[in-house]
Formats: structure tokens, C-alpha cells, sequence
């Protein structure tokens, strides 16, 4: 009987806002190579790949078709997820417990300097009949959702703000992260509205970069290196996709994701036990309705303990270490993945000057974006 | 290995510019039909109610999204509703400006558990509260080809 599965190897190409230079699939290829040294692995030994794409962001119909031969699955079992790298994980997860597989990777990747049309891409996702008809920006659908949980929450525009000036900061301590900066919360406010309360600060630019990952059962892993890093708990879920008959104000995907995964690690107070976290930043909003979500603080708390300092890198619960998705960089399927990629650097001691010390559990959250409600959460720890 | 030979002069990378043209239809199915032949015909909204859940749906669907049971019982929840949330967008889809800014909301009708998003006319951003009434303006009858385009916005209860 399988008991835990862990990741084994890591790698990634950090992230750019630009990448003329390699194709999608060398951009891969190279997370690839550094994941199975990483392992030390070749892929010829791993038994199964999982790659998360969807084919309208990559351009091609049957995205999944070009994705084995830069991590090496060709003529290998290889299946694609239309979801979230943390998807993905979810499904490496359960095929190593079956008993079936010892090893599987994970790839997700983002190359949206391709996409010439980005805007009109996302938009695509709404519904045809009721919503796309009106031709609106897709980041109204958050500029709704961001009045509504200003109001239950009684949190401001300006402590969203305060958000984006810790996360950009944060990224300066990221030599992965493509858009690190010292801004201030007046910067946030004064740039142009895009679908107020929501500015153009306030929303998370997109990157490029890959990130792989090696999972396996825990004998394997227990002989392939020192520190594996367990998978404790992973959950996820989706809402309707019915903008009109949705809560506006809570992020119950991410409630709901994040009880599926307490549930499975035996967790009863995730603010005491856990030590970091990861979560969805791609709106500056949805760290605070994220960290409620995921009883991180009480509801209508998050802002006060955003303000009180207990979420930035030296707080008691720092919160987007990494600089999150607003100083990272939006990486559409890869969003999840340079969350794990973070927890198992921090949870190795691997990550040099934004090292926190002394950690041992880690929580990776994702959500999929507008107009969607569905999202994923993992735990890992490093005992 | 890894890859040994990168490019380092910025004027080298080259690309093949392609497009995908995507064409579809999209039917509205049977509660969409009946939704939008009923906006068309008698300017009114239509709700598909679970007795099971006490959830009712606008738009309308088939089954409830809760307990799975097949819904088949229309009802007429009028055009009147109230404001669940708003946004001031500034962008269209495509990502470029909109020369005026307009007013998108989330309105719920009635006392449904639903709704639409639509955009408010005839007011200015600052008199737009959480809560607020509103009711649907939709174009003459003569110009009504049953969609959501049917609905100009939501206006002031007068």
C-alpha cells in the first residue's frame, strides 16, 4: 500500500515577460532537463507525464498532441489536463496511489507573448449567449466581483493596493520573477481604471516560463533524495459557471478546495499550523477574499492582518513570499506551479534571500481566473 | 543535456504570424428559448423554480444545479430587480478604450436566486449604491430579434 507521494524534482525556466528567443516547447524542454537532473532521473525511467494546457491559449485544436516530445514522453502513457498545474499534481497524485505508477511528472507552461489577441482569448471564456454578446473586457467580471467583496467586507481600494506594493516588493528577493518593483500604494490608485474599483496595478500582468515537476511514492522517494517533499493535502473544486447565480462576494471554490485538502492532511486550524502560503494574487483583491477562503484569518480580517504586517516576509504568515502572480507574472496553467515551485524551495532551505526559517508546511492556492470559479489547493511539508 | 545554443542577438528570433478563425453557433437550448422568446414577445423575464432547494434560476435552466432534479415549471418574475454588485469598465473585449465608460452591474431579478449582467443607464457612477432598485429598459417590440441585446440596460424605478 502506497502511504505518501512526494516531489522528488524541480525545475523551471523563471519567468519573463517576453521570450522571442525559444518556442513553447523549448521553453519546456529547458524546465524539463532541470526537473529530472534535479531527480536525478532520466525520463526513460519515469512511467507517466502530465501536461496542463488549454488549446485556445496555446493556439493549436488537440494542444495535448504537441506536448511529449520536450519532456520526454514520447510513446509513453502522457495525458493532458485543461486545468491548473495543482490539477494536474491532484491527478499525478492519485495515479501513484492506484500502485500502478512509482513516478510521474508534471508539466505547465505559459507563453503569452504569443498571444496577439489576449483579451479577446480570455473573453472567449464567457458564455456566448448571455455575456459575450455585450463585448465587455473580461476584468469586469472582476471589477464586480471587487465591489461586491469591498462591500461585505468593508476592506478598501486602498488596502487592495497595499497588496500589489507587498507582493512587487516581495519579487525583488525573486530571481525568478519578472516584475518585481518599489511602488506605492498611490501608484496603484493613480494608474489608468480599468474596470474601477479595479486599476491597472491592481491586476497581474501576464509571463512566460515552464515549470516541471517529478512526484513519486514515498520509497522511491525516500531513496532518490534527502528532503522529499510531501503532498499532505489537495483539493479542488468548481463553482457554476452562471456569473447570475453565483455568491459574488465569497471565493467558495477556494473554501471548498481548501477544506478538501485540510480534510485529507488532518488539519483543524490552518492559521496555527501552517507556515507560508501561496495564493491567488492575480487581482490584488483576491489575496484578501483568498486568505478569508482559506480560514487563513476570519472573514473581513484579511485586510486588517495585511495591514498589520503579519502576511509580509518577516510577518508570522507571509503570504506571496514569491512575489505571487503581481510580481511573478500571470502564467495562465503555470499559475499553480511557480506556487509549488516556491513551496519546495522554501520548504528546502533552497531560496536564498527570501528564505523564511524554520518552516515545515506550505500552502499552494490557485484559482483559474475570470470568468471562471474553480480553483485548487495543495499542502506540502518537508517531515 | 541541456540546450547549449541560445540566441543572443535580438534582432535574430523570427515567427510565423497565424490566426485561427472560430466559428460557431451557439443554441440556446430549451430554457434559453423559452427565456428569449418570452423577452421578445411579452418584454418580461422568465425563472425555472426547484421546489426541492428553494433556488430559482434566471437564466432559466432545465435542471437545478444543486440537487440534479429536472425543472420544468416557468414563472414570470417581471424586469424588476436591484443592484448585486457594479463596475465602471473603461475597456471593450478586444482591450481597447470604450470612448465613454460605462456602468456594468449584476442585477438580481426579483427575489430570484439569479439574475443578469447588463449594463445601468440613466444614472451617474456616484448615485449607484449595492442594493438599489432597478428596472430592465428593453428596446420597442418591433426591434426585438429575442437576445440578450433585446435589453438596452437597467434604468431607475420610476
Amino acid at each position: 500500500m502506497i502511504k505518501r507521494v512526494a516531489i522528488v524534482g524541480i525545475g523551471t525556466t523563471g519567468f519573463r515577460p517576453v521570450t522571442p528567443d525559444v518556442s513553447f516547447r523549448e521553453l519546456i524542454f529547458e524546465a524539463a532537463r532541470k526537473a529530472y537532473t534535479d531527480a536525478g532521473m532520466e525520463p526513460s525511467e519515469i512511467d507517466g507525464f502530465i501536461t496542463t494546457a488549454e488549446d485556445f491559449m496555446e493556439g493549436y485544436s488537440i494542444a495535448d498532441e504537441y506536448c511529449p516530445d520536450q519532456i520526454g514522453a514520447v510513446l509513453k502513457p502522457t495525458q493532458t489536463i485543461p486545468g491548473d498545474f495543482i490539477q494536474g499534481m491532484a491527478t499525478g497524485y492519485m495515479m501513484i496511489m492506484t500502485g500502478a505508477y512509482r513516478t510521474i511528472a508534471i508539466e505547465a507552461h505559459s507563453k503569452a507573448s504569443n498571444m496577439k489577441n489576449i483579451s479577446e482569448l480570455m473573453g472567449f471564456a464567457q458564455d456566448p449567449v448571455y455575456n459575450r454578446p455585450l463585448r465587455e473586457t473580461p476584468h469586469a467580471v472582476a471589477g464586480l466581483e471587487m465591489t461586491r467583496y469591498l462591500f461585505e467586507s468593508a476592506a478598501s481600494s486602498e488596502q487592495c493596493a497595499q497588496v500589489v506594493v507587498k507582493n512587487k516588493m516581495n519579487a525583488m528577493r525573486n530571481p525568478y520573477a519578472a516584475f518585481g518593483a518599489e511602488i506605492t500604494e498611490g501608484d496603484v490608485l493613480a494608474s489608468e481604471p480599468v474596470s474601477l474599483p479595479l486599476h491597472r496595478l491592481d491586476i497581474a500582468p501576464h509571463a512566460d516560463g515552464a515549470v516541471v515537476a517529478v512526484l513519486a511514492d514515498e520509497d522511491t522517494a525516500n531513496t532518490l533524495c534527502e528532503t522529499p517533499i510531501w503532498i499532505e493535502g489537495i483539493g479542488w473544486s468548481t463553482d457554476t459557471p452562471t456569473l447570475e447565480m453565483r455568491d459574488w462576494g465569497e471565493a467558495a471554490y477556494a473554501r471548498l478546495s481548501a477544506e478538501m485538502a485540510y480534510r485529507m492532511a488532518g488539519i483543524e486550524n490552518p492559521a496555527a499550523l501552517i507556515d507560508f502560503a501561496e495564493i491567488c494574487d492575480e487581482y490584488s483583491y483576491k489575496e484578501l477574499q483568498h486568505m478569508e477562503a482559506l480560514k487563513l484569518c476570519m472573514p473581513g480580517e484579511a485586510a486588517y492582518m495585511l495591514e498589520s504586517g503579519a502576511t509580509s516576509y518577516q510577518g508570522e504568515l507571509p503570504i506571496n513570499i514569491s512575489g505571487g502572480a503581481r510580481g511573478v507574472g500571470h502564467l495562465f496553467e503555470a499559475s499553480g506551479a511557480h506556487k509549488i515551485l516556491e513551496l519546495v524551495e522554501q520548504l528546502r532551505g533552497h531560496a536564498g534571500a527570501r528564505q523564511i526559517p524554520d518552516v515545515n508546511v506550505g500552502l499552494a492556492q490557485v484559482w483559474r481566473g475570470v470568468p471562471t470559479a474553480t480553483g485548487a489547493v495543495a499542502i506540502l511539508s518537508n517531515m | 543535456m541541456a540546450i547549449t545554443e541560445k540566441i543572443t542577438d535580438t534582432t535574430v528570433p523570427t515567427f510565423w504570424e497565424g490566426a485561427i478563425p472560430v466559428r460557431y453557433v451557439y443554441t440556446f437550448g430549451l430554457a434559453g428559448e423559452k427565456f428569449f422568446r418570452t423577452v421578445k414577445d411579452k418584454g418580461t423575464f422568465l425563472a425555472t423554480y426547484c421546489d426541492e432547494c428553494d433556488i430559482s434560476f434566471v437564466p432559466p435552466k432545465v435542471y437545478c444545479d444543486r440537487c440534479f432534479k429536472e425543472l420544468d415549471s416557468y414563472i414570470d418574475v417581471g424586469t424588476l430587480g436591484y443592484v448585486e454588485t457594479f463596475t465602471l469598465s473603461f475597456r471593450n473585449m478586444d482591450g481597447s478604450e470604450k470612448e465613454i465608460p460605462k456602468i456594468l452591474a449584476m442585477v438580481r431579478i426579483g427575489d430570484t436566486d439569479g439574475g443578469l449582467i447588463h449594463y445601468l443607464e440613466g444614472f451617474e457612477i456616484d448615485e449607484i449604491a449595492i442594493g438599489m432598485p432597478v428596472k430592465a429598459v428593453l428596446k420597442p417590440k418591433s426591434q426585438r430579434k429575442g437576445s440578450i441585446e433585446d435589453i438596452i440596460g437597467f434604468g431607475p424605478v420610476r
